[in-house]
């Protein structure tokens, strides 16, 4: 019997992110009531998913032509709506899956974090997370009365502050402070409810938290680390990782990487689940899907400018001013220095062109391209070399088909294998993660 | 500016597709995929899902009930009504109709079971009415076989107008809740029907509160002469098989021409065609997709199995790759006609893989089939479709491809409702 491998869902981009696709109904037209996202979170649910991510950005890009036309025209993660009422909406809809909404620590205050983390795993009986970012563009930061970001390092330096006050503020409440007594008329002992009193460096917080105590008591932390910072902060803080490294090999090497650093930090690799990011093309024959898969590569051709604009988004670069047919060359970022170093080690010696059409084209950590039971297989062969803990699918294309090719095709395949979960058997996200 | 026409849907509470590569769990028992299914509908702003019914497990092809369980053909299949009420309960705007047999329930009994669903469903409940047409199904309820067609018009004829008869039995006004006087209902208000027929006799009244609808909607399937009379005096919408389009045009002036001659405005009958749409992203993979389907084994033996059943003839002892000998039935004839195409010289395989052609080829990308309906609409003078699956194989990813491909391209031509504006089912119907 193969063990077991784990599924999410990795919700990128705009609220109207498949704008343009086939089978997509009026989604122009509706977006603005997110059911189709919801019908997401149902059909994840119905897959038996660990967990549904919801990603998220706080500004709209300038990064080509150091202008917002192109971002504005084609919907580039704009518009976009407020991950923490969206994840309050998801959580109503669902019963067993686990949402995360990504939160940046630049703009939220830590006790805000901590009580809204805290009432959605409230609300949802044990089943929130919270998916740490720092940020990465100074648009965003400008949005927020900061001329910029702080430098990646001094980020991680701030967000370990935030991280400790976060989780601190949800121990504030011990175990069995809610006594609710009826003979004695007590509802809270208050002997139980703490301060917490922390002086950082960057930030300051009293406590206790006033949204009472987490049914997981401490929420699940998610973390896309993938600098040598974030590495090691996602080892010393992570239930679960968002990784986005290309290829087998590299995916193993981040794994153990993590897993070195956990031992480091006294934790058990098993306690940190990483999760690689794909974007499979599944089709009802192998040449269905080899076809969509050339016709992705074609895309990427034809809208270079809209793949560069989006990797300039996310690494602060407008690819704009760059010769298109000469050698990438080196670059530096302060934004999502992995997202860049990924795509300079895939690059070469290649053309900007060729190198972006490829990157884009991918189905990022690894291609999977097949029908349902082929993709199975690969995925299979994928975590039998990698030796765990399972996937994120990310699809630049979320319709309600594209959605029921996974957990309607794909997730059967899986199933009738072993390898994913058939029904949920814990309570709380953290058992969903902890399970296998 | 083309006319826009109705769109519904054929369907039944069975496994649907269990087999292909999109085809999900293949356990729908819980209601759930139908539920969905529904909202998915609603969002797309159809007339009604329509829950086709039999009961009987059909022993058909091979005198054995092997290909019928082992291909999953209208078996299993679970009782409509609490699917309905389920269904009902999820949705707003969407009409919901359920198969009822007139051979399996006392009219009593289906009146107020049609009248509860009405309620629930806030007058958007309709029942598609079926004598049944099987001597097995009979045999489930006490008969050895079914009576002579012609009887069984006449019973069904009764049964109508007793059940319309029994809707009536509270008056619209009959519930007064009169707090002040203390008094809930009217007792002048709610008649006996002491109805004495040939067949059926019922005291009534009804013991429920008058239905939303007054009566819920009418929906019938009349394929013969004497069944599109029928059809065409009590339907609020007709259940028809395409046959090329000429022949659907013909049909429907038929049905209209009933309706005038009974008294009834033609419009206020709804003729929907079934149809079997396959979509893709574009015709050629449409039409590979179609290919794998009609050709594989299974399928030819389902279809084969499936005709088995309606025609009470055992195709498994014809050789596939001939022409079929000449043959009739005491069965359904005219379903026999449209399968066997006498004269084409089609072996038996390719007939069994045109089982599901309807005259009517709806294979495309959705731009091209919307196209096409649009074209055939337009000559066959209204009143809109039915889509339905071959074996009613439905699978999620199909109703998405309807409901956000197919139907978006139909709107954007203007030919199908962008929104509802009416509440009850038979407004519905009879919007435009």
């Amino acid at each position: 019997m193969p063990t077991p491998f784990h599924l999410a869902w990795f919700l990128q981009g705009s609220s109207i992110q498949a704008w343009g696709e086939n089978w997509t109904g009026n989604i122009s037209e509706e977006w603005m009531a997110p059911d189709m996202f919801l019908d997401l979170a149902r059909s994840c649910e119905r897959a038996c998913f660990d967990y549904l991510l919801l990603e998220d950005s706080i500004y709209i890009g300038e990064t080509w032509q150091a202008s917002r036309d192109i971002f504005l025209r084609n919907g580039m993660s704009v518009p976009r709506q407020e991950p923490g009422i969206v994840a309050a909406l998801m959580v109503a809809a669902t019963s067993r899956l686990g949402i995360v909404p990504t939160l940046s620590t630049f703009a939220y205050a830590p006790y805000l974090v901590a009580r809204m983390v805290g009432t959605l795993d409230q609300a949802s009986s044990g089943r929130a997370g919270w998916n740490m970012v720092t940020g990465s563009s100074d648009l965003s930061a400008r949005n927020f009365g900061l001329d910029r970001l702080p430098d990646h390092d001094l980020r991680y330096d701030m967000a370990e502050e935030f991280i400790e006050i976060v989780t601190r503020l949800w121990d504030s409440w011990e175990p069995g402070a809610i006594v609710a007594d009826r003979n004695s008329g007590v509802l809270i002992d208050p002997t139980k409810v703490h301060t917490i009193d922390y002086e950082g460096r960057y930030y300051r917080s009293r406590g206790p938290l006033n949204s009472g105590p987490c049914p997981q008591g401490r929420p699940v932390i998610a973390q896309a680390g993938g600098s040598d910072r974030g590495r090691q902060f996602a080892a010393t803080y992570a239930d679960t990782i968002v990784a986005h490294v290309k290829g087998v090999d590299a995916m193993k090497a981040y794994r153990d990487d993590v897993h070195a650093r956990m031992k480091t930090c006294g934790r058990s690799p098993e306690s940190c689940k990483v999760l690689y990011l794909v974007a499979p093309v599944l089709a009802d024959t192998p040449e269905e899907a080899q076809r969509r898969a050339d016709t992705r590569r074609a895309q990427a051709e034809k809208h270079i400018d809209m793949r560069l604009a989006q990797m300039g988004w996310s690494t602060n670069i407008d690819f704009s001013t760059f010769d298109l047919d000469a050698p990438v060359g080196e670059l530096t970022t302060n934004g999502h220095q992995q997202s860049l170093a990924q795509f300079l080690r895939k690059a070469g010696s290649r053309t900007l062109r060729e190198a972006i059409t490829n990157y884009a084209s991918s189905g990022m950590s690894v291609d999977l391209v097949g029908t349902p039971e082929q993709v199975a297989g690969q995925m299979a062969e994928v975590m039998e070399e990698v030796g765990g803990d399972g996937f994120l699918f990310a699809l630049p294309n979320v319709s309600r088909r594209s959605v029921c090719e996974i957990t309607d095709g794909l997730v059967p395949a899986l199933q009738q294998r072993g390898l994913v979960r058939r029904e949920y058997t814990g309570r709380h996200l953290r058992d969903h993660l902890m399970e296998f | 500016m083309r006319k826009p026409f109705h769109l519904a849907w054929f369907t039944n509470f069975t496994p649907g597709d269990w087999t292909s590569s999109f085809a999900g769990t293949g356990s729908p028992w819980n209601g759930k995929f139908f539920v969905d299914m529904a909202l998915a509908m609603e969002r797309a702003c159809f007339d009604y899902i329509m829950l086709e019914d039999t009961l009987m497990v059909s022993e058909a092809y091979r005198g054995t009930a092997e290909a019928t369980l082992k291909h999953a053909l209208q078996v299993p299949k679970h009782d409509p009504l609490p699917l309905a009420a389920m269904i009902a309960a999820a949705t707003s705007r969407l009409g919901v109709v359920a198969t009822m047999s007139t051979m399996a329930y006392p009219p009593f009994m289906l009146a107020r079971l049609a009248c509860t669903l009405d309620h629930i469903a806030a007058g958007r409940f309709g029942w598609n009415i079926v004598t049944s047409g099987e001597d097995t199904a009979a045999q489930n309820f006490g008969m050895d076989k079914l009576p002579p067609r012609e009887m069984r018009y006449a019973m069904a004829d009764e049964y109508v107008d007793l059940v319309c008869k029994l809707f009536d039995t509270w008056e619209p006004d009959a519930v007064a809740m009169d707090r002040a006087r203390g008094v809930y209902a009217d007792h002048t208000k709610v008649h006996p029907i002491h109805f004495k027929g040939k067949f059926f006799s019922c005291r009534g009244p009804l013991n429920t509160v008058r239905a939303p609808q007054g009566r819920p909607v009418f929906v019938q399937a009349g394929g013969s002469p004497r069944g599109r009379k029928f059809a065409a005096m009590h339907a609020d919408s007709i259940i028809a098989v395409g046959n090329g389009i000429e022949g659907m045009k013909q049909y429907r002036d038929e049905v209209r021409a009933h309706a005038v001659a009974a008294g009834r405005n033609p419009d206020d009958v709804k003729v929907l065609f079934l149809v079997y749409p396959l979509l893709a992203e574009t015709d050629e993979e449409a039409h590979a997709k179609h290919q794998r389907m009609v050709n594989s084994p299974a399928f030819i033996e389902a279809a084969l199995a499936a005709i088995s059943t309606v025609t009470d003839i055992d195709f498994s002892q014809f050789d596939l790759d001939k022409p079929l000998p000449h043959l009739t039935t005491n069965g359904e004839q005219g379903s026999l006609d449209k399968f066997a195409q006498w004269g084409s010289g089609k072996t038996l395989r390719q007939l069994a893989s045109e089982r599901f052609d309807a005259g009517l080829s709806m294979i495309g990308s959705p731009d091209s089939v919307a196209e096409k309906m649009s074209e055939a609409m337009e000559e066959i003078g209204g009143d809109g479709y039915l889509i339905s699956t071959p074996f009613q194989r439905i699978s999620r990813r199909f109703i998405i491809e309807i409901c956000e491909g197919l139907v978006p391209a139909l709107q954007r031509r203007g030919l199908v409702r962008t929104e509802y504006t009416r509440t009850m089912l038979r407004d519905t119907l009879t919007e435009f």
